[in-house]
């Protein structure tokens, strides 16, 4: 593997996360004897999936040490676009899915642009943006909440993407084997490709990237646009798990991915970071969600607990730094 | 020792207000590696900038293997064979060595960066150089000497015909120093030609073929190593002819008080054991070559940054100074030598920035007394002739020296007895030098006490009363100024601890 | 060198002249509603409105200026100011804590989340956005639980306890413009005159060249969230005040607005430069802006779009007039 040492101390990070996934599943499963089912199981992933995608995009801004807000408002606003295109346009539903995508990657654009050419501070460039995008999605669609096709209607197919119902009504949630094959193919990407390469360079030390004669804007861009591309993608997961799409909803959405990102082992100032990790951190964030119903915490309680465990994540981060 | 490979001749530069080069001279031959000395501001990397092509010569003519080039960009310098290996590296510190070295050009099987295979020549390219570094290494997780190994690795990388090692060995160990002087003299088997800036004159000693000496941005002449002393290089690099008049004897009574004592003061590599005294109404200069470790002994002392270990009195009083505010309370005040970055607040005018340090005195009740920061501002315009319309003048608007007027202002307003100055005059034309030592001696005269940093040979002889010379973060020796002299000095200075 | 000098130096000329093209453009705006609705703009009810919004979204915006001035940045206002009036409120009508207490609660609330900002920010070297992001989320998180996600209603007028609707507005005079102004003349005085505001603009400008001056520069910057949690408080009484009825999970339009009045009326996001009295025109043109947008039909999405771009060109200002004085 290229990175030895690098890999032993972030594997030493992931194995911790993955050390706290199984801590959790424990303590729930013993506060909550109805923890441990498989219809728990299931639902932990079906929340899971735009999150997750939410969080392998916007690991690349956050390696370059930018952020990008957007993610949250924008998915929703594409997912709306995309069923506003199949309700009230008439448009299949594969049509739908390439326009949320599209809509992702312009946005995506537009943000790059921002912080990459115009030099303005990431999280005020994607604040603003998050702005734009819930405007944008209501303001095209007319305002009004949306549904994709349900899963037994002629359209439905593409929700079995994420979950698989047998003829016996046993749920099959597949869409956690096209989270893996997606983690598997971003891990490609930012270790073993130019695009990752320098992204991590970037974040790493801008102006020596640029004196080795890196495009340097090209790729900053790049990685806003994969966070945009993700979060389109996010779009159809959120529309595929969810009956229905309100506009107005989204705002807290990038909490959660840039949280997981974050406990996942990426640093906010940027060099640092692995795919493996967001993806086990959104699982963090993910339990956390399901599981404190369980235990008599109403679901609001989450938002409490992951902010608490962003700041905890980061100081762990602080303090470490401080010792070396 | 091979043909010429480069010549630079007649270089000028010059930028507002300095005259860094003046008709330069530099001769490079293949297989040979030549020192470039000089103290601090003698132009050695301003002579390498400009023939990198960070900077823009005014005038003068560089010929590179036969033909004559002007570079534009370091890019372009390094295409061509001729790469600086800096003091301040440029690495990404969270990728690998192998990813550092082949930054920007990666071997590639397809869309995948083939690691591997960098790795494989990472290692073959260390292994021609002797030099044991993992290629799967994290960069940061490297000691700074290794660093420094792997730019020099990634210089030959480029088939490079001309390395320039800015002060390579700074920070490196001695078993790393030597590990580097075999690859030297493995690349000078190979004809490559090299320039070897450093001030550490045992290792010039050893592993140079040729000397060249500038002084104050211009070329003094080039000896052979082997035929020549290290007191003829020192004369070549001060032998300038002092022309303001050395002070000649400390101004100091022998039982003058001690208001500062530092004792056994450690932070880091830069601060070793560092210990000094200094008395009332004294300027105690503290003299060395850049990375000798006086601003950090400085800064440690102040509690700008953290220290080890290390006792501070004052007046005879054990005092514990563990920040500024600590500092600053037991009346001493520091004028650091990044004045924009580290010395005003740029927004701000003259008269909120004198007061920065005694607010507590202009308030009336809960306001700021405006009017009262003007008077004691105008006050100190007026004793110090500061050069501007008016204290709501912004200091950004005002000149280097007359910044600095501004900060000697604010520790006057806050009564500061021990003042710090580091590099007093530096970047602030010939007349308003003058003004600052006519304003540190009046000071001094009136019972103050100044430490005194200085790269400037001719300030240290000129103002202080006593020499304490550091070298990499030790202190090797302290003269009282009627023994001082700028050969001694320079000895000092230069890790000859006698 | 004697000084009798006029303060004309180069600060306030920029800012002087900022203002007036800002008036310039409020008139110009004004002006613009008004023959677009052919007239009805300009009715009484609409200028209410418009102050109503600028009361609450004034305070946010002061709040937010004092931390822009330490190069800070806090997004969690609108959320905040939420919290701040839901948990009262639940208090309020659900608890039986009488009017008096549960406005001091709510301004209370604001200053805990002032503190808990700026600890992690000047103590602890978070990056702000972070703090931000971590307290929006949690300030919505515990309104949610506190009111079990029910929206609160505050009392009307007409009750005994309606006496708070007197902030805003008493028979008629607009109490709330007053008090608006006054505390803005408050925050003016604050930041240009005391010693609080001095240190803030300076640590903004220049944190290391204050810290060497002796000054403590972690305690300074903290207090500049405070001073914001505080002002949050006292937003959230005015917003309710006006709109009665709050709602769990809402607030997030309203940070970019008070960024927007803030950043638009002259102070950096670098830090270190900050008018309170270009931040009082922003907030006027943001009010008037949402009004406009509803008069004339539009949604009140085209106001995100609108605001975001807003902002980012007043950012963009302030960068580009950086880079080239560099």
């Amino acid at each position: 593997m290229a990175n030895k040492k690098a890999l032993g101390k972030l594997k030493g990070r992931e194995a911790m996360v993955l050390a706290i996934i199984v801590a959790m599943i424990v303590l729930f499963s013993i506060l909550s004897p109805t923890f441990r089912t498989y219809p728990t199981l299931v639902s932990v992933l079906d929340n899971s999936y735009y999150i997750t995608l939410m969080a392998l995009g916007v690991t690349f801004p956050l390696i370059t040490g930018g952020v990008d807000l957007s993610i949250g408002t924008g998915l929703v606003s594409y997912a709306l676009i995309g069923g506003f295109l199949i309700f009230q346009k008439g448009m299949p539903v594969g049509v739908a899915i390439a326009v949320c995508i599209g809509f992702g990657i312009l946005i995506g654009i537009f943000n790059g642009v921002l912080v990459a050419i115009m030099d303005l501070p990431p999280f005020l460039a994607t604040l603003c943006t998050c702005m734009i995008t819930r405007g944008l999605g209501p303001a095209l669609c007319g305002g009004f909440g949306v549904s994709w096709p349900s899963s037994i209607s002629a359209d439905g197919g593409f929700r079995k993407i994420f979950k698989f119902v047998t003829a016996e009504g046993t749920v099959i949630p597949i869409g956690i084997v096209f989270m893996i094959i997606l983690v598997a193919i971003m891990s490609f990407v930012l270790d073993h490709t130019r695009v990752g390469r320098y992204t991590i360079a970037i974040g790493s030390n801008k102006e020596a990237t640029r004196l080795a004669g890196v495009n340097i804007k090209f790729y900053h861009v790049l990685a806003y646009v994969i966070s945009g591309l993700f979060a389109g993608m996010a779009g159809v997961a959120y529309a595929a798990t969810y009956a229905t799409i309100y506009p107005g909803a989204g705002a807290g959405f990038e909490l959660d991915a840039i949280g997981g990102a974050i406990v996942g082992g990426v640093s906010a100032s940027g060099g640092v970071g692995t795919i493996l990790g967001s993806f086990l951190g959104v699982i963090v964030i993910c339990l956390m969600k399901v599981g404190l119903p369980f235990i008599g915490l109403q679901a609001n309680w989450q938002q409490i607990f992951t902010g608490i465990v962003l700041i905890a994540a980061v100081l762990v981060d602080v303090l470490k730094k401080k010792k070396d | 020792m091979g043909e010429v490979i480069l010549t630079m001749k007649g270089i000028d530069k010059s930028f507002p207000g300095v005259h860094a080069l003046d008709h330069v001279d530099l001769e490079v031959r293949k297989g040979e590696v030549l020192a470039l000395m000089g103290e601090n501001g003698a132009g050695k990397s301003t002579l390498m900038k400009v023939l990198t092509g960070i900077y823009k010569k005014d005038s003068g003519t560089i010929t590179y293997e036969g033909k004559e080039v002007e570079f534009k960009n370091t890019r372009e310098a390094q295409d061509a064979g001729i790469v600086i290996v800096h003091q301040e590296l440029n690495m990404l510190g969270h990728l690998t060595v192998a990813q550092n070295l082949f930054i920007g050009r990666e071997f590639k099987k397809g869309i995948r960066i083939d690691d591997k295979k960098m790795n494989e020549e990472a290692k073959k390219l260390f292994d021609r150089l002797n030099v044991h570094i993992d290629p799967t290494e994290t960069m940061s997780n490297l000691t700074v000497g290794k660093q420094q190994m792997c730019e020099i690795a990634k210089a030959v990388s480029f088939d490079a015909k001309v390395i320039i090692f800015d002060e390579p060995s700074a920070a490196l160990t001695e078993s790393e120093i030597e590990e580097m002087f075999k690859i030297i003299r493995d690349l000078k088997k190979k004809d490559i030609a090299m320039v070897y800036i450093s001030h550490r004159m045992d290792e010039i000693k050893v592993i140079t073929d040729r000397v060249t000496v500038m002084r104050d941005g211009t070329y003094v002449g080039t000896l052979i190593t082997e035929k020549c002393t290290k007191e003829d290089i020192i004369n070549m690099m001060v032998g300038r002819v002092i022309y303001e008049d050395p002070k000649t004897e400390s101004a100091v009574p022998k039982d003058a008080p001690v208001v500062l004592k530092v004792e056994h003061l450690n932070a880091g590599r830069m601060v070793q054991d560092v210990s000094f005294e200094l008395r009332k109404g004294e300027i105690l200069g503290f003299s060395g070559l850049m990375g000798a470790g006086r601003t950090e002994t400085a800064r440690a002392l102040f509690g700008a940054d953290p220290k080890e270990s290390g006792d501070i009195y004052i007046n005879g009083q054990k005092v514990t100074i563990n920040n500024p505010q600590d500092a600053v309370n037991c009346g001493i005040g520091y004028l650091s030598e990044d004045r924009k970055r580290y010395g005003i607040v740029v927004q701000k005018t003259i008269a909120e920035n004198t007061t920065m340090a005694s607010m507590k005195d202009f308030m009336n009740g809960i306001f700021i007394n405006k009017k009262k920061e003007v008077e004691v501002a105008d006050q100190y315009v007026e004793a110090l002739a500061t050069k501007t319309p008016g204290v709501d003048e912004l200091v950004v608007n005002l000149s280097g020296g007359n910044q600095q007027k501004v900060v000697i202002a604010k520790w006057l307003t806050r009564n500061s007895d021990i003042l710090i100055f580091d590099e007093p005059t530096r970047g602030i034309d010939v007349g308003a030098k003058n003004e600052i030592y006519k304003l540190m001696n009046k000071l001094v005269a009136e019972g103050k006490s100044i430490i005194m940093i200085s790269s400037e040979m001719t300030e240290i002889l000129r103002m202080s009363d006593r020499i304490v010379v550091m070298c990499e973060g030790k202190k090797t020796g302290e003269l009282d100024i009627s023994e001082a002299k700028q050969e001694t000095i320079m000895n000092l200075a230069t890790r000859e601890i006698e | 060198m004697k000084v009798e000098k006029i303060k004309q130096n180069a600060f306030v000329k920029k800012v002087g002249f900022n203002r007036i093209v800002l008036i310039f453009v409020l008139l110009l705006m004004y002006l613009a509603f008004g023959a677009l609705t052919g007239g009805s703009f300009f009715g009484f009810s609409r200028i209410m409105n418009t102050l109503n919004y600028v009361y609450f979204l004034g305070f946010l915006s002061l709040g937010v200026t004092f931390v822009i001035a330490t190069g800070g940045i806090d997004f969690s206002i609108g959320p905040v100011m939420f919290c701040c009036s839901l948990v009262s409120g639940y208090c309020l009508t659900t608890y039986g804590v009488p009017m008096a207490p549960s406005l001091i609660m709510s301004i209370l609330i604001g200053v805990l989340f002032g503190v808990f900002n700026g600890y992690l920010v000047a103590y602890w070297k978070v990056p702000p956005f972070i703090v931000s992001m971590a307290s929006m989320n949690i300030a919505k998180g515990i309104a949610a639980v506190f009111t079990k996600t029910q929206s609160v209603s505050w009392p009307q007028s007409t009750t005994d306890d309606g006496w708070y609707r007197n902030f805003i507005n008493m028979n008629g005079i607009p109490v709330g413009l007053f008090i608006f102004l006054g505390i803005s003349v408050i925050c003016a005085i604050v930041l240009n005159k005391t010693k609080w505001g001095r240190y803030i603009l300076c640590l903004g400008s220049n944190e290391e060249a204050v810290r060497l001056s002796g000054v403590n520069v972690k305690k300074w910057k903290m207090l500049a969230y405070i001073i914001c949690g505080t002002l949050v408080g006292v937003a959230s009484i005015f917003f309710v005040a006006a709109y009665t009825t709050v709602q769990p999970g809402y607030g997030d339009q309203y940070n970019n607005e008070a960024i927007a009045g803030c950043v638009m009326g002259g102070t950096s996001m670098a830090g270190g430069l900050a008018s309170i009295s270009g931040t009082v025109i922003g907030v006027f043109i943001i009010s008037l802006l949402q009004q406009g947008i509803l008069a004339l039909g539009f949604t009140k999405e085209y106001q995100y779009i609108i605001t975001g771009l807003i902002v980012i060109a007043a950012v963009y200002s302030d960068v580009s007039a950086r880079r080239r004085k560099n």
